[in-house]
């Protein structure tokens, strides 16, 4: 399968003005302008098969935003290739449109003043979408997202979740082969953020949308996507699979017990069976925890291990949350290498 | 190739129309807006027939045709603003990181931009300068054959897009400032000032320059000199249409070439 993104040692600098505080400082920069280079990105190279969900994360500042507004060709890039469809997206900025929508969840893309209809039957007349086409995504979209109730009203006069739902719809009513989500569920609640993930999975199952998704949110990650691409400072820092992520970095489970009578249960004899595992006791014994590797131990054991010793009325195993997993790599990542795993 | 400049037409109309729904909803500023400029410019009325009270001609015009000239300012600019004043958003536009919308969307940024604004004020300006050109073309006489009427349209329209193309040069020059309050733009568009007077009253540096370097006078003047036969400028006149392809293409290339440089907003 050729692939349907292709960007090689992409860059991106800025030149950020140089200004010392204070009125002679502004003089100073009017007569003689000093800049620094900021680089953005910095030589990032990946791909995308059509019909992936890739989420694309990093720290604030790390370049995501800088990245997408290359992809869809809204800016020129300093150095490196990119490839969309074949297109050279800030070469054919028309001919790539067309193959794209894009949802920048900081703006809208919808005519401020205008009745939500009326923006969409614009982007209707812009992408010379069929009226047939037309019709089917407008219901469908507004049966899923639940657009009715606000179609009639201007943008200004929507909600911020509404605004984000109309927008999605907006980006997509052409039938985009990739579609860009740039933080997509930013200040929304649980569950206008769930209908959208719903949404968004639907796209890409279904349609075979490619998504790429940036977000500080794990839990639009773990919910859309099968791909991790992380980025710190403009450089790639890992990219795979995100069960690989989990399965490198979210090895420790914990088991929590819930006991009848107080638990008497002392470390070392639980050191004994089952060297590296730790235990925590909380609530005078009714209640206690087992930390684990669970590439060295299994839950099964330890489970039985507890059942022989006390009367278990409850119990639950968990396991790192991605964002725990990330926090991590984002930590670790002190020397700016490529993580493996 | 006619099917696609049929298709940036009426999705121009189409763009036009919203800006007109959303101006509707503030229609007394809309009245304002028609009114106050139209107010403005009576006042230059008053002051050139003060001149003439004096003086009979300036450098072999009369008043009539000096309103000639003066009202092909007024309509071309009317014409120009109700159309084309899209061009004003451009330091909005690109300083906020809006233009991003017009770039992920499969039409020209430039019909985009000149078409995200309505020039309502721009009404006030047709209507007044159509009334003073009618007026004054009625007390010339002139000798109207079917060539010059036909002349006189091409060069009607050449001047709309010479001083639209300007227009959109000098608010291109946001891609090189990045300076919020920028005011080359207006600077520029106030050279177009000296376009309403006979370009023969003033010295050379400044003919030069509207000639030349900002070329407001085939807007008005060259173009009024051709259909009125005064001594050499009448030749200047015919120049019109060739000024205007050049004006339109220099303008798009420097937008373009802008536009590369263009650097969206950090959130
Ligand atoms: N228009 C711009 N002009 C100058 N510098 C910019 C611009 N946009 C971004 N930058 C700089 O580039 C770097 C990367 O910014 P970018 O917006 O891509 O980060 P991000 O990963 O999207 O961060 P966040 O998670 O906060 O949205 C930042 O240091 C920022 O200051
Ligand atoms: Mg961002």
């Amino acid at each position: 399968m050729t692939p349907l993104i292709i960007v090689d040692d992409l860059t991106k600098e800025f030149l950020h003005a140089v200004k010392k505080p204070g009125l002679t400082g502004s003089v100073r920069h009017l007569l003689r302008p000093e800049y620094e280079k900021k680089t953005a990105v910095d030589r990032i190279s990946f791909s995308i098969d059509p019909g992936e969900s890739v989420a694309y994360v990093g720290p604030n500042g790390a370049g995501k935003s800088t990245t997408i507004k290359m992809l869809t060709g809204i800016l020129v890039p300093t150095g490196g290739k990119i490839l969309v469809n074949g297109v050279i997206p800030y070469k054919q900025r028309i001919e790539n449109a067309k193959n794209i929508g894009a949802v920048f969840g900081q703006r809208t893309q919808l005519w401020w003043d205008l009745p939500v209809r009326e923006s969409l039957s614009l982007l209707k007349a812009i992408y010379e979408i069929p009226e047939r086409e037309y019709k089917r995504n407008l219901e469908l979209f507004t049966d899923i997202l639940n657009l009715g109730e606000f179609l009639h009203l201007p943008a200004r006069k929507i909600s911020l979740g509404q605004r984000m739902r109309a927008d999605l719809a907006a980006s997509l009513l052409h039938n985009p082969k990739v579609l860009y989500l740039d933080e997509p569920t930013i200040g929304l609640d649980v569950s206008v953020k769930a209908r959208i993930r719903q949404f968004i999975k639907q796209v890409n199952q279904e349609s075979g949308t490619t998504i790429l998704l940036t977000t500080h949110d794990m839990e639009d990650i773990e919910d859309i996507c099968k791909r991790l691409l992380i980025i710190d400072q403009g450089r790639v820092i890992f990219d795979g699979e995100l069960q690989a992520v989990k399965d490198a970095f979210a090895q420790e489970r914990t088991i929590h017990f819930e006991v009848r009578a107080p638990l008497h249960l002392a470390e070392d004899a639980l050191h004994n069976q089952f060297p590296g595992a730790a235990l925590h006791i909380q609530n005078e014994g009714s209640h206690c925890s087992i930390q684990f590797n669970r590439f060295h131990l299994a839950a099964g054991e330890i489970i039985e291990f507890m059942m022989k010793r006390s009367d278990v009325v409850d119990i639950h195993i968990d396991e790192p949350s991605i964002e725990l997993v990330i926090r991590q790599i984002y930590e670790s990542n002190l020397n700016n290498q490529r993580i493996i795993v | 190739m006619i099917a696609k400049w049929v298709k940036m037409l009426l999705l121009y109309v189409r763009f036009m129309k919203a800006n007109l729904i959303a101006l509707l909803e503030y229609r007394l500023d809309m009245m304002i807006m028609i009114f106050s400029s139209a107010l403005i410019h009576l006042l230059g009325l008053v002051f050139l027939w003060v001149i003439y009270q004096r003086v009979p001609d300036i450098n072999g015009w009369g008043l009539w045709e000096v309103l000639v000239v003066y009202a092909m300012v007024y309509v071309t600019e009317g014409i120009s603003s109700f159309l084309f004043e899209g061009s004003w958003m451009m330091n909005t536009l690109v300083n906020k990181g809006l233009l991003d919308n017009f770039l992920i969307r499969p039409v020209s940024p430039i019909l985009q931009i000149l078409s995200s604004r309505i020039g309502v004020n721009g009404i006030g300006n047709i209507l007044i300068g159509t009334a003073i050109l009618i007026q004054a073309v009625s007390h010339i006489s002139m000798h109207w054959t079917i060539p010059k009427i036909i002349m006189a349209v091409v060069l009607l329209v050449s001047a709309i897009i010479i001083r639209s193309s300007i227009k959109l040069a000098s608010n291109s020059s946001v891609f090189w400032t990045q300076n919020p309050g920028s005011s080359f733009p207006f600077m520029i568009h106030s050279i177009g000032e000296f376009a309403k007077y006979p370009v023969s009253i003033y010295n050379t540096v400044i003919q030069g320059i509207v000639t030349v370097v900002v070329p407001f006078a085939f807007v008005s003047f060259y173009p009024a000199a051709y259909l009125f036969d005064k001594e050499v400028f009448r030749y200047w006149g015919l120049l019109t249409p060739v000024v205007a392809i050049y004006c339109a293409i220099g303008a798009v290339t420097i937008f373009n070439y802008g536009l590369k440089r263009y650097e969206s907003a950090g959130n």
